[in-house]
């Protein structure tokens, strides 16, 4: 494991500048983080160690994340205790602004439609009527909120297929792929092999970048792999000089998506919907650092 | 014989009662020193009174370094990346809706704290108002529809591990509320400058003399 690994470590920091926005729902269902490195620094190269050839051949894969685009839905206890919560912060809450000029309105109306009303002293006092009341201000925007349509919050009422980006908006989702590894076709996070020359975030940049008929952007967070994954080949496929393959993991979130995601070979899943796609050894090291958030 | 007796006992009753009195007001006068009156500050106990220096503590204490006044507010110094940490990292949290923008900021800050990252600062900016005016159709005047005020804060950490970051940057985003903007900067300058008011007096003063 010598040489990708030292060149990893010495590669020096870039540093980085992040954008990230949160806004309401867009057509993409997607957040978007742009991201701008500042001198990303030549990657220096060390004295280079023996090249021995390692039984183990190298992966490079990614963990492709949408994000959450709307916050969670409420448990039932959530719901009650927020509604007590707001119950009691109006109690406890003074008038604003508006509410007073309400009350004040009123009052003078009342004062107006009284017997004794002497205009000339409310006015002294006032300094001439308002042409635009609270009251009618609060009408015109009661009826401004009645024009609004605000979007549905579930848009998978129908049933949105699994391989679409604009799934389960609430929950952070993750990127499965089919791919054949050895003899069998399998799902898994997308990798690609690693050749020398290139760091191993290289490398799972470049597996994202190969998938067909996709073009994802993502914000790759760190030089720094999130896990791995060694397995070794059936005893047929194994020779002296591969013995198995170890695949390390990246984090990326999805900054743009494509819209052309309808196909079979992509899938969006959540965390709990893995186990029915990916093998147990290897969920079960993919499991560790996918936050369930 | 008993007027004599008695008179005898009277006398020593009398030259006991002085005495009494005496010894009660030779206690009443010490008393009142310990009790710190200024009236008394010019009776000074002698050195050989058994009860000199009693309440004396000062000398007890540990000695203080003398108290300064506050000097003019210093930058703090703005660190570097290094190879395995970043440098000083402004993370700024925006948003027009004030609860979720403290709420938020309050909980990036616990996180730090948990994480063990040092967080050098934490402030606000000045709100900035934006009105919305809106044109109707009829007419060419343009009247105030609402006004939004955005709110920011800022958390300034100091040295973020390069293995954490990911991770810390991976919780930040998921947790992010709707309607806010989250960004994370290096730390110049120019940003401390920005938040001290304009003198306007002084740079009058200052280009005169240039």
């Amino acid at each position: 494991m010598a040489a990708p690994c030292s060149r990893m470590a010495s590669r020096p920091i870039c540093q980085f500048i992040t954008n990230v926005r949160r806004t309401g729902l867009k057509h993409t269902g997607v957040r978007q983080i742009s991201l701008g490195s500042a001198c990303r620094a030549a990657t220096q190269t060390r004295s280079k160690t023996e090249s021995v050839a390692s039984p183990w051949k190298l992966y490079g894969a990614v963990c492709l994340q949408r994000l959450p685009v709307i916050s969670q839905e409420r448990n039932p206890i959530e719901d009650q205790f927020a509604e007590l919560m707001h119950q009691m912060e109006l109690e406890r809450s003074l008038l604003s602004d508006h509410e007073q000029r309400l009350l004040e309105d009123s009052e003078r109306m009342t004062r107006k439609q009284a017997d004794n009303y002497d205009s000339d002293e409310e006015e002294a006092d006032y300094g001439g009527q308002e042409t635009i009341t609270a009251q009618d201000q609060e009408d015109t925007w009661e009826q401004k909120l009645k024009h609004f349509q605000p979007a549905l919050r579930d848009r998978d009422v129908g049933g949105t297929p699994l391989g679409s980006v604009e799934r389960c908006l609430g929950d952070s989702l993750v990127l499965l792929v089919q791919q054949t590894v050895g003899k069998e076709t399998i799902w898994l996070l997308p990798q690609a092999q690693w050749e020398a020359g290139e760091t191993l975030r290289q490398t799972a940049e470049r597996g994202l970048s190969s998938l067909p008929e996709a073009d994802f952007k993502a914000t790759f967070l760190g030089n720094t792999p999130c896990g791995v994954y060694r397995y070794k080949f059936p005893k047929e496929v194994r020779t002296e000089r591969c013995v198995g393959a170890k695949v390390f993991f990246f984090k990326a979130f999805l900054s743009a998506g494509s819209a052309t995601s309808q196909n079979e070979p992509f899938l969006w899943v959540k965390k709990t919907e893995l186990q029915g796609y990916l093998k147990p050894p290897y969920l079960e090291k993919v499991d560790r650092f996918i936050l369930n958030l | 014989m008993n007027p004599v007796i008695r008179k005898a006992s009277f006398a020593l009753h009398s030259r006991v009662l002085d005495q009494a009195g005496l010894l009660f007001r030779a206690s009443v006068s010490v008393q009142h020193p310990i009790q710190g009156s200024l009236a008394f500050s010019n009776e000074r106990q002698y050195r050989t009174m058994p009860t000199h220096g009693i309440g004396k503590y000062k000398h007890l204490l540990p000695k203080e370094a003398p108290k300064k006044k506050k000097e003019r507010q210093q930058m703090k110094q703005i660190k570097t990346a290094t190879d395995a940490e970043y440098g000083t990292l402004n993370v700024k949290v925006s948003g027009y809706d004030m609860i979720l923008v403290e709420h938020y900021s309050q909980y990036i800050h616990n996180l730090c704290n948990r994480l063990g990252v040092k967080v050098a600062e934490s402030y606000a900016l000045p709100t900035k108002s934006t009105e919305v005016m809106v044109m109707p159709e009829q007419g060419t005047k343009m009247y105030v529809d609402a006004i939004l005020k955005t709110h920011e804060r800022i958390v300034q950490l100091s040295q973020l591990n390069a293995t954490l970051c990911p991770t810390f940057m991976e919780v930040l985003l998921k947790n992010q509320p709707e309607g806010i903007q989250l960004s994370v900067k290096l730390h110049t300058e120019a940003d401390y400058q920005a938040r001290f008011k304009a003198r306007p007096e002084l740079e009058g003063l200052m280009a005169q003399m240039t």
